[in-house]
């Protein structure tokens, strides 16, 4: 009899275990929704002080599988020709003038201002964070992500996620001890062709920086494969013939 | 509501999405890759010197010249660039010219190619170039003992604009899904002649060097040598390594055949000989929670003189240019510091401390920076701190103090220059 009765009540719940939230799987779509996991993309990131001044960046980005990212400035003059490199944790940064690729670290700031090196070169979210919980919140989801090792920039992500176009509306950045680094705003939801459409704006603010706030643009984002070759030190000088 | 309540909350409204929402926008197509392209900068540098008038180094360096305690300097520096885009290939040029005027030497002006060839890459993995170029071998940020077949650093300027050599080489790359990620190839020849490479050395001569790169278990490694022709063979290994995201180590390591070596007695009497010497670099970088940069290097030459030699060098200087010493010990002290004791840090181990941070107290895109260098030997040192601002579009100022010290004769305390202040403006363009 009692096995009956257990019987009948997992096969109650069955219902409720399918329908529970996999954060990540959700995190995957996610990932994939905002980029395709090789592509192209060209970003302004503009810095805006709090007496309204701006300085502008322009770069171009060629991403690969999990972990390879190369990055060009195209803008302003003084930063032209700079390019970065990513492969996993391992980060360099190549200065024309100065000739030789320098390794950098995740949380230094190439362009200075909120975004930091790991917004730049920003791999998949399900490669750097666990899921540690997935809410269903009626309207959004809510994620909360904890970083697989103690390289991420950021400890801990607080996510929301739209439900219906499964993409990130807002994500608080928070370190170790718990302290909010930065939040990141996602707007403007554009069609890019090839399938993607996605955030064509991502506002941030940092508590870091009082009435400072930064905003990544993007623009021309296409799926594109590269060989592996392009992602190497040797190609940081070179990434310019990626472009057309 | 009445008519005037309506239109005072649509003029709030109206203010509010004009203060609040910004539009920005961005077209890629803004940016599409040009066929012809260039760049460069122009520099305007003001220099404030407190001069040892009295110092064998200056009446080395400013023969016939009266002792002065102060000068000013102000140099104009142009450098352009200009880049050919044709698929495969790229031809490029960067050019300097460089007017520089003071008291001492009124005003000198000269212009240089620094760099400029022709490139092809035959695919990602392959790439061949012919031309003038700058290599940057070593990962030390202050000095590189496997910088073999460059222009030696400036460990003052480290990041300054450095001339090349005229070269032809071929870089291969290729990457696997192993613990040895990444091998790269390169092969070089750097041919000397009575037009081409007159300073790299001894003329008529090919000149081959090669380096191999593996990033390896996260680690960048290169094996690197330079054969035997204009300057004697050498050949070295250095690596970079990220400990933790915040903490990177590199070292250098190189040996030299037969590498030459002269020395002076404090009398005057010279000695040349050749022996194998070895030199090294053990070096870190480490962010702190605070976002403060330390880079920390040890840099061993073994082929560099001892506090006792250049104790006995500085006072042959003293001897040798003093008042009516003559023209025949002033010529014998001019080659004397041409075979090596000139050379920009001649001591055999030298300390370099940087502490530089970005930001500081809230200050965006201001950075400060505090460096020190010392010989360690004869305990004379160097301590430069500096200031620069890059918030201007297109411009970047710097302003940095360069104080010198140590006991007599010692390496930094011996230098023309006592101390320098230094306002440098850049214009990008």
């Amino acid at each position: 009899m009692k096995a009956k009765i257990l019987l009948a009540f997992l096969t109650l719940c069955l219902p409720l275990l399918a329908s529970a939230l996999d954060g990540l799987e959700l995190l995957k779509k996610l990932d994939r929704n905002l980029e395709p996991e090789s592509y192209e993309s060209y970003r302004k990131l503009i810095n805006i002080e709090p007496s309204g001044a701006k300085k502008e960046f322009v770069i171009y980005s060629v991403k690969k599988g999990k972990d390879q990212i190369a990055t060009l400035f195209l803008a302003p003059s003084s930063d032209k020709g700079r390019s970065t490199l990513r492969q996993g944790d391992n980060m360099w940064l190549y200065i024309p003038n100065v000739g030789k690729p320098v390794r950098i670290t995740s949380l230094q700031s190439v362009t200075g201002g909120v975004f930091n090196n790991a917004d730049i070169m920003r791999l998949d979210y399900a490669v750097e964070y666990d899921v540690k919980s997935a809410d269903d919140k009626g309207d959004h989801y809510l994620l909360d992500l904890k970083a697989k090792t103690g390289d991420v920039a950021y400890d801990r992500l607080v996510m929301k996620v739209d439900r219906k176009l499964v993409l990130p509306i807002e994500i608080e950045a928070y370190t170790a001890s718990g302290m909010l680094m930065k939040t990141l705003r996602f707007k403007d939801v554009r069609d890019f062709g090839g399938g993607i459409r996605r955030p064509a704006t991502v506002e941030t603010d940092s508590p870091l920086y009082k009435d400072y706030k930064s905003v990544m643009l993007y623009s021309g984002l296409k799926k594109k494969d590269f060989p592996d070759e392009v992602f190497t030190q040797g190609f940081m000088a070179r990434i310019d013939e990626l472009r057309k | 509501m009445n008519f005037a309540a309506a239109v005072f909350t649509v003029a709030l409204t109206v203010a509010g999405i004009a203060s609040g929402a910004e539009q920005f926008s961005f077209d890629a197509s803004e940016f599409e890759k040009k066929i012809f392209d260039t760049s460069g900068y122009l520099e305007e540098k003001l220099e404030a010197m407190s001069l040892r008038g009295d110092a064998p180094a200056y009446r080395l360096g400013y023969p016939g010249k009266p002792a002065r305690k102060s000068l000013v300097r102000s140099t104009t520096t142009l450098e352009a660039s200009a880049r050919l885009n044709l698929d495969a290939f790229v031809a490029d040029l960067r050019a300097q010219a460089v007017s520089a005027h003071d008291a001492l030497t009124d005003t000198r002006s000269e212009a240089t190619v620094m760099d400029s060839g022709v490139r092809w890459s035959a695919g990602p993995g392959y790439v061949v170039d012919i031309g003038k170029r700058v290599q940057r071998w070593g990962k030390g940020y202050a000095w590189s003992p496997v910088g073999f077949i460059e222009r030696p650093r400036d460990a003052n300027d480290p990041q300054a604009s450095r001339e090349g050599f005229v070269m032809a080489s071929g870089e291969w790359t290729k990457r696997f899904e192993s613990p040895v990620s990444t091998v790269g190839i390169t092969g070089l020849i750097v041919p000397t002649s009575g037009r081409i490479n007159t300073d790299f050395g001894q003329t008529g001569h090919v000149n081959p060097a090669a380096k191999l790169y593996l990033l390896a278990l996260d680690t960048d490694l290169d094996l690197l040598w330079r054969g035997k022709g204009a300057r004697p063979q050498s050949f070295g290994v250095d690596f970079s390594r990220n400990i933790s995201s915040a903490l990177e180590v590199h070292g250098e390591w190189a040996r030299t055949l037969a590498a030459p070596r002269n020395t002076v007695t404090a009398s005057g009497v010279t000695r040349s000989a050749q022996a194998n010497a070895d030199a090294w670099l053990l070096g870190l970088r480490y962010l702190t929670g605070g976002e403060v940069t330390w880079i920390v290097e040890y840099y061993r030459n073994g082929n560099g003189f001892s506090a006792r030699e250049l104790d006995a060098y500085g006072e042959f200087l003293a001897y040798a240019l003093a008042p009516g010493a003559g023209a025949a010990l002033e010529n014998k002290a001019r080659a004397v510091a041409q075979s090596g004791y000139g050379r920009p840090n001649p001591g055999r181990d030298y300390l370099y401390l940087k502490a530089s941070v970005s930001e500081p107290f809230g200050w965006v895109y201001g950075a400060a920076a505090l460096t020190a260098m010392s010989n360690v030997h004869d305990g004379s040192w160097q301590l430069t701190p500096e200031v620069s601002y890059s918030g201007l579009a297109g411009v970047e100022l710097r302003a940095r103090l360069v104080l010198l010290a140590g006991p007599a004769h010692a390496e930094f305390a011996e230098k023309a220059v006592r101390n320098r202040l230094e306002l440098q403006a850049r214009f990008f363009f």
